[in-house]
């Protein structure tokens, strides 16, 4: 009897599942971002919405990198729904800091996805990971450096507008994530 | 029906079945027939996965605690396949019974060709 199941895919059921909710949980994501960039520009810092604009492109092309992968293996890519998404925020801070959260969960999420890879010996998949593994090395070191602006600038006096100013210029060009 | 089932049972290789039905798989063209509530339904592979999620999707207990008096029959309809079942309740959990254990034959099939078949030497 042939194995016309993996004749036809070469995700598992259960790696398909995670990749279509990582799908999800980037397409959130950019969505998310475009808020903070909506929320900064209406509160004067375009820097940062620059910033943010730029996070939300990026996060829809992981999720586009992730989309053709799942139709490329054979699965059964799902276009996600996105609903929720927290508009209003208290302070300039808190922008940054539900961003670096935002960041963590992402690399939670994919740590969980590389550990059910290795589990099935997908390693196909697991190899695919690795390029959004390293992306998260950079995407979670901005995230944390924005914050830590709030510390080293301070928010007094014209602290807000300096930290605006520097967010957009954060690079990540560390040795360890040269190629 | 059961014309196309004895016209075809030389390219079928049945891969589960109960007393409420069976599943065949056929090499040839690639694709599952279904042998259930007196109908034989072809499913190729994106059907076939529909169907599953379909009726694993169905709250038995639900229907099970259900005291209204609607009628405990379930419609599934599976989009780009040119057949629906309507189901009762004992008949949502036999096919339930039926796709599991042929879920199982398939992986159980999977591993036999990657551990015979597989091999690079």
């Amino acid at each position: 009897m042939k194995d016309i199941m993996r004749i036809k895919c070469l995700l598992s059921e259960d790696i398909e599942a995670l990749l279509n909710q990582q799908i999800k949980k980037e397409a959130h994501s950019s969505a998310i971002y475009l808020a903070m960039a909506s929320w900064c520009n209406r509160n004067g810092f375009d820097y940062s919405a620059d910033y943010f604009f730029k996070q939300s492109e990026e996060e829809r092309h992981h999720q586009l990198k992730l989309f053709k992968y799942v139709l490329d293996m054979g699965g059964n890519a799902i276009t996600p729904d996105v609903t929720g998404i927290k508009q209003e925020y208290a302070t300039f801070r808190e922008v940054f800091e539900d961003a670096l959260e935002q960041e963590v969960a992402i690399t939670q999420s994919f740590k969980n996805i590389a550990a059910n890879c290795m589990k099935e010996q997908d390693f196909v998949t697991f190899e695919f990971l690795n390029w959004f593994m390293k992306e998260q090395r950079e995407e979670e070191y901005k995230a944390r450096r924005a914050l830590e602006l709030f510390e080293v600038i301070g928010e007094e006096g014209t602290g807000r507008w300096e930290i605006d100013k520097h967010v957009n210029k954060i690079k990540y060009d560390s040795e360890t994530g040269a190629e | 029906m059961t014309t196309v089932k004895v016209e075809r049972a030389v390219n079928f290789q049945e891969v589960f079945a109960t007393k409420a039905g069976a599943v065949y798989q056929c090499d040839r063209e690639g694709c599952w027939y279904i042998d259930f509530a007196d109908k034989l339904v072809k499913f190729d592979y994106r059907n076939l996965l529909k169907l599953k999620s379909s009726i694993y999707r169905v709250d038995i207990e639900m229907l099970l605690l259900d005291n209204s008096k609607s009628p405990e029959i379930e419609m599934v309809f599976i989009c780009a396949c040119n057949t629906c079942y309507i189901l009762n309740l004992l008949q949502i959990i036999s096919l339930k019974e039926l796709l599991e254990g042929t879920f199982v034959m398939l992986e159980l099939n999977k591993i036999i060709h990657d551990r015979l078949n597989r091999i690079v030497i």
